[in-house]
């Protein structure tokens, strides 16, 4: 007779992935507004992390202190009237770093220079063009993300329509301006009232500083190549690729007939809209946040 | 043509705001008092929304606040160009987000309030300027300004302001003397025109009322199907209503408004008095 002490045979089951996230280590208490950015040093001992008013400078092993190195609250808070909204280190120079308004100003600070940076040492700001102005001129001139280049040379901002990129050595305005979705220029009101004016899009460099990448609406997302000067607009959702299969590129429809396989712009989905973005630094490949979805592109494997 | 079809109960808020806002970015031909004031409500709107947030978001209470101030700041430019500054106006100062870092934004936006403050009903709290310029607008002399306007007008319940409600006192010697506000339909005498109740003045808005000849307009149309239309003359169409979309955003979250016509602006227009009254009188 055999000996049977289970009463079936143990299966292999395959489950669900899960993860679960553990703090490693806690740094609390050093702020008192809401955290728009953590940047990681390049000397992979420091780090940053910035709220509404105040940056803070932190050593990982250390959790309990951090460093206030750049504090623009006012004393009467009735004259407040710009936050930072965004914050990077340099990716060679552990001293510096920037960090942007919603002013639409972006501040370099050199860390060496004082121990709180309230002075900076370059200020980059774009005059107004003033044909372009309207009662939400300052709300869409609201930096959202800046990002330095691998290089260390450039930096990229985004705002609410455009991507520009910045040379380090020129302040006074940017040497490359991306639109990303001008069509919405004229839909601001309505954007205003249902707050979308408000989404904080990011935008990356891929690993060789020629190509930018942020979202937008409806799941898109663009690309523009900084040398050649083309852009596209591809789309991350299941309905409209497969796994595997090339995207195709989208085109919004900005008034007039609308072609085939073209969106107009009314019917333009604003709460499917993309705000994080990655690109591998060294490889084309890309990830794209598209509500609870991750999507990793690639490029074509032939 | 003004559409005789289903009267449309806007009674949620945000549908309103939905309309307005559609209306504002699809025509061209709104006066820019009109949407500039169209702004401002929206703008102290939000602010007042998001003052009753757990964690207001100072981020964007900040872009308002600027909004609101730079629109304060070229009314009252405008103001300062005519003689007569006859209501005392809320004297736009800076906002101030005291309070923001332990329990949230108290958010000022005038603090130099005039007199009326003291005798406004409902006060919440003096810090609390965005309720003070709502107050204004429940101010004893607006709320009887009110009423008899409805009463002269016949208005059944649902009406709400147009969309320059907010008042800094100052729209009324613009509008009184107005002779730069140009209307591509040049239609109609602009005295005290855009805001009825954008002045504490009763004395305009019945003279006002008294300008407009409403009956000759409505001499075809049940008026009790447009109860809101004597508050936007500059709009009122005789001929199609030039704010009406072309194509309609049916997309926007909440926008549901398919033909942004005049009335229904107006009628936005007054549901967001009666909203702002609501607030005020805490039912």
């Amino acid at each position: 007779p055999t000996l049977c002490f289970f009463p079936q045979v143990p299966v292999l089951r395959p489950m669900d992935l899960m993860v679960e996230a553990t703090p490693r280590r806690v740094f609390a208490n050093a702020h008192t507004y809401h955290i728009n950015s953590i940047s990681v040093n390049s000397d992979y001992e420091t780090y940053m992390s910035a709220d509404d008013l105040r940056i803070n400078l932190w050593n990982f092993e250390i959790t309990n202190q951090s460093f206030n190195i750049v504090d623009i609250k006012p004393t009467n808070m009735e004259e407040l009237t710009e936050v930072i909204t965004a914050a990077e280190f340099h990716p060679h120079h552990c001293n510096t770093f920037v960090y942007s308004s919603s002013k639409g100003t972006i501040r370099l600070c050199d860390m060496r220079t004082s121990a709180l940076c309230d002075r900076h040492a370059k200020f980059f700001e774009e005059p107004e063009d003033p044909s372009n102005r309207s009662f939400f001129s300052e709300i869409i001139s609201s930096i959202s993300d800046v990002k330095f280049s691998h290089s260390g040379r450039y930096i990229m901002t985004r705002d609410y329509l455009t991507v520009k990129v910045w040379d380090l050595n020129m302040e006074n305005r940017p040497i490359e301006t991306y639109q990303v979705h001008d069509y919405l220029r004229s839909k601001l009101c309505s954007l205003y009232e249902n707050d979308c004016i408000f989404d904080k899009f990011e935008c990356v460099w891929n690993g060789s500083d020629s190509v930018i990448m942020t979202g937008s609406y409806n799941n898109f997302f663009r690309m523009f190549d900084r040398n050649t000067k083309r852009d596209v607009t591809l789309e991350a959702s299941r309905e409209n690729s497969k796994p595997r299969a090339i995207l195709k590129p989208r085109k919004v429809c900005v008034g007039g007939k609308r072609r085939k396989d073209e969106i107009s712009v009314d019917s333009l989905d604003f709460s499917k809209k993309i705000l994080h973005t990655a690109w591998h630094p060294s490889e084309n490949i890309i990830a794209v946040a598209a509500t609870n979805n991750l999507y990793i592109f690639q490029d074509k494997v032939n | 043509m003004l559409g005789r079809g289903l009267k449309r109960k806007l009674s949620d808020y945000e549908e309103n705001m939905a309309g307005l806002s559609s209306a504002f970015d699809s025509s061209r031909n709104l006066p820019y008092p009109l949407k500039r004031q169209l702004v401002l409500n929206m703008c102290l709107t939000k602010l007042q929304t998001y003052k009753m947030l757990v964690e207001p978001n100072l981020h964007r209470s900040v872009l308002i606040a600027n909004t609101v101030r730079q629109i304060q700041e070229e009314m009252r430019q405008e103001s300062n160009q005519q003689p007569i500054n006859v209501c005392p106006g809320i004297a736009p100062s800076n906002p101030s987000y005291t309070g923001m870092e332990s329990s949230g934004i108290s958010l000022q936006l005038p603090s130099g309030i005039s007199q009326q403050e003291s005798s406004c009903c409902d006060l919440r709290s003096v810090e609390d300027p965005i309720e003070n310029s709502l107050l204004i607008v429940s101010d004893d002399d607006m709320s009887s300004a009110i009423s008899s306007i409805l009463k002269d007008l016949d208005f059944v319940e649902d009406i709400s302001p147009p969309t320059c409600l907010v008042p800094t006192g100052d729209d009324q010697p613009k509008f009184a003397e107005n002779t730069s506000l140009k209307l591509e339909d040049d239609r109609q005498d602009l005295k005290g025109a855009e805001c009825v109740f954008g002045s504490f003045e009763i004395s305009n808005s019945t003279s006002y009322l008294k300008d407009l000849a409403i009956d000759d307009i409505f001499e075809d149309i049940d008026t009790s199907m447009y109860d809101s239309d004597f508050c936007c003359p500059p709009l009122m169409p005789s001929r199609p209503p030039s704010l009406a979309t072309e194509e309609p955003l049916k997309t926007f979250p909440s926008c549901n408004s398919s033909s942004a016509s005049n009335i229904q602006i107006c009628r936005t227009d007054l549901s967001e008095l009666d909203h702002i009254m609501e607030i005020l009188v805490g039912s």
